[in-house]
């Protein structure tokens, strides 16, 4: 049936027509805008003045006030450490969902991790600063028991911040990852533990890098989503953490200087287009294995 | 493990491993269920533990005209993005699938890339679009933006339905003498309904929790509730926000039920 049909569109391709649209007037067109205001020195349609400059991107790389490479490199750091502590915690979870012979256990399971994914980030935050503050519940039940004198500082700074991340994030490793180890056959390891491999060395030999693909891919999906957080670092992180996102809305929302801020996202962006186009290769890969499988 | 012939009494390993990832579905549902004791907590700042049962926060929730006008814009707005991102995505998944596109996988990884790329920045550039263009910030540029990042769940719902339905349920119904357009509205459009109904329900939720993208849209007083709580909660810290927490988190839970109930959470799932 396919092989009359593969030369030329059909006219039902027509109906991308709106979401091609969209797309263009909503998404590419205005980051087409955010680079063109980043090389300027004010805003080209009102202000007759404003000139082609690279003075924002020389800000940004000179960074007199020593904050500019400061933040990038905190915002590096934040969605390092959150991926790799959302990849730890992520593992275990998703191999236990791709293992779960129940159906009721496994929707269930897949319930606890998605019902997260859909309370706003807002909210999640407001739970952990209610979990992590000085009298919240965590230090409450320190002092309570005799563990601690005085309040730790568990919130405002950066610890709070990952924590909290973690949290948000850690739904999208998990359900990566179950993907690729549910795709996985579990004979080969059974058949490592029939010639004698212990639970653990089959498990390492055998099911470990055969995800590796699951693991990349999730990393770097929860890794381009951490470093554009903006909620959770600016209330978890007090004023000892400023990352890009929040230096972005510090320049649209208190100095004013939208070309500025431009420059700053045309250098966040070049990190998550890098990440971005990784992740959809390790996902065409993954695809096109299924495919042949 | 289970299929194994002699099962051990107790196997130790194994129930480190249920007690591990037992205390894992611990750190991802309890900061959920927490928000739902502070929120009836009578404290008057957060504190814990609770001392009691009240509705005041609710009340104070439902009586303030701010927290008010930002619930009734965001409902508003989030009914909007729906309603078009369902019909925008529903159609753009149908060409992806059935048009003999040329590059699909190319296409199909750029309309889901609002999801990947920071969202900040979607709203960052759209600001600066709306500033270049001299339109303001109005609302209907708000909807727009939200349908943006809602569409590629609809689109990625509705594929998967596409992907999986026998296509040649179309073809016997055109054999059968059935015009296109008869076999579009007749079979291929109650076929897919489920997925693009999911991805709608998807569609809202996301708009109605939607921050980044906001952020710089929004006009003072027309601000929508995520933002005012954001907002609220640089200040003060009270039950207010549990309040309206578990309110936007029962919404959630709502369209969880109602996923499952449609389409099956699995097809969402699936990348």
């Amino acid at each position: 049936m396919s092989i009359a049909a593969t030369s030329r569109p059909a006219p039902i391709a027509w109906l991308v027509a709106p979401a091609a649209l969209l797309f263009v007037l909503f998404f590419v067109l205005p980051f087409g805008v955010m680079v063109l205001m980043s090389v300027y020195s004010g805003n080209p349609a009102t202000n007759p003045n404003a000139v082609a400059t690279t003075r924002h991107y020389e800000r940004f790389l000179v960074d007199s006030a020593g904050i500019y490479h400061e933040a990038l490199w905190s915002t590096l750091r934040i969605g390092l450490i959150t991926t790799a502590i959302a990849l730890l915690i992520g593992y275990p979870l998703a191999h236990w969902m791709a293992r779960m012979q129940s159906r009721l256990g496994h929707a269930l399971l897949l319930m606890a991790v998605i019902a997260p994914m859909l309370t706003g980030i807002v909210v999640r935050t407001f739970a952990w600063m209610t979990i992590l503050q000085d009298k919240g519940v965590i230090n409450t039940l320190l002092i309570q028991w005799g563990l601690a004198d005085k309040p730790l500082a568990l919130m405002y700074n950066e610890f709070g911040t990952v924590v909290a991340l973690v949290h948000i994030y850690v739904p999208f490793m998990v359900l990566t990852l179950a993907g690729v180890i549910g795709r996985i056959d579990e004979r080969l390891e059974q058949a490592a533990r029939s010639l004698g491999a212990g639970r653990a060395r089959a498990f390492i030999e055998v099911t470990l890098p055969l995800s590796l693909p699951g693991i990349l891919a999730g990393s770097l999906l929860v890794f381009a989503l951490s470093i554009s957080a903006y909620v959770t670092p600016s209330l978890m992180g007090g004023t000892s953490v400023l990352t890009l996102p929040m230096l972005i809305a510090q320049q649209v929302g208190t100095s004013f200087n939208p070309n500025f801020a431009g420059a700053l996202g045309v250098a966040l962006l070049s990190v998550s287009l890098v990440i971005v186009i990784a992740y959809n290769r390790i996902l065409a890969r993954l695809a096109g294995d299924q495919g042949m499988a | 493990m289970s299929a194994r012939p002699n099962p051990t009494p107790f196997d130790a390993g194994r129930a480190a491993y249920l007690a591990l990832n037992g205390a894992l579905i611990a750190f991802l549902l309890a900061p959920i269920a927490i928000v739902f004791v502070f929120a009836v907590n009578p404290t008057p700042f957060i504190s814990f533990p609770p001392v009691g049962v009240s509705g005041r926060w609710f009340a104070k929730f439902f009586a303030s005209p701010e927290f008010m006008n930002a619930l009734w814009l965001s409902l508003w707005i989030a009914g909007c993005v729906l309603l078009l991102s369902v019909v925008i995505g529903g159609a753009c998944a149908l060409a992806i699938a059935r048009g003999n596109l040329p590059g699909r996988a190319f296409l199909t990884a750029f309309f889901m890339s609002p999801l990947m790329l920071p969202a900040i920045l979607t709203g960052l550039a759209l600001f600066q679009s709306f500033l270049l263009s001299g339109i303001g910030r109005p609302v209907w540029g708000l909807v727009f933006a939200h349908t943006l990042v809602a569409v590629p769940y609809v689109i990625r719902t509705t594929l998967a339905v596409l992907h999986n339905f026998d296509r040649r349920i179309e073809e016997a119904a055109a054999i059968l003498g059935a015009s296109p357009v008869r076999v579009f509205f007749e079979v291929t459009l109650p076929l897919i309904r489920p997925g693009v109904f999911a991805g709608g329900v998807f569609a809202f939720i996301v708009s109605f929790d939607q921050f980044p993208v906001s952020l710089f849209l929004v006009v003072p007083r027309g601000e929508t509730l995520p933002v005012v709580l954001f907002n609220y909660m640089k200040f003060d810290l009270d039950g207010a926000i549990a309040a309206a927490s578990v309110v936007s988190i029962l919404l959630a839970l709502a369209v969880v039920v109602a996923l499952e109930k449609l389409i099956g959470l699995k097809t969402y799932v699936k990348l």
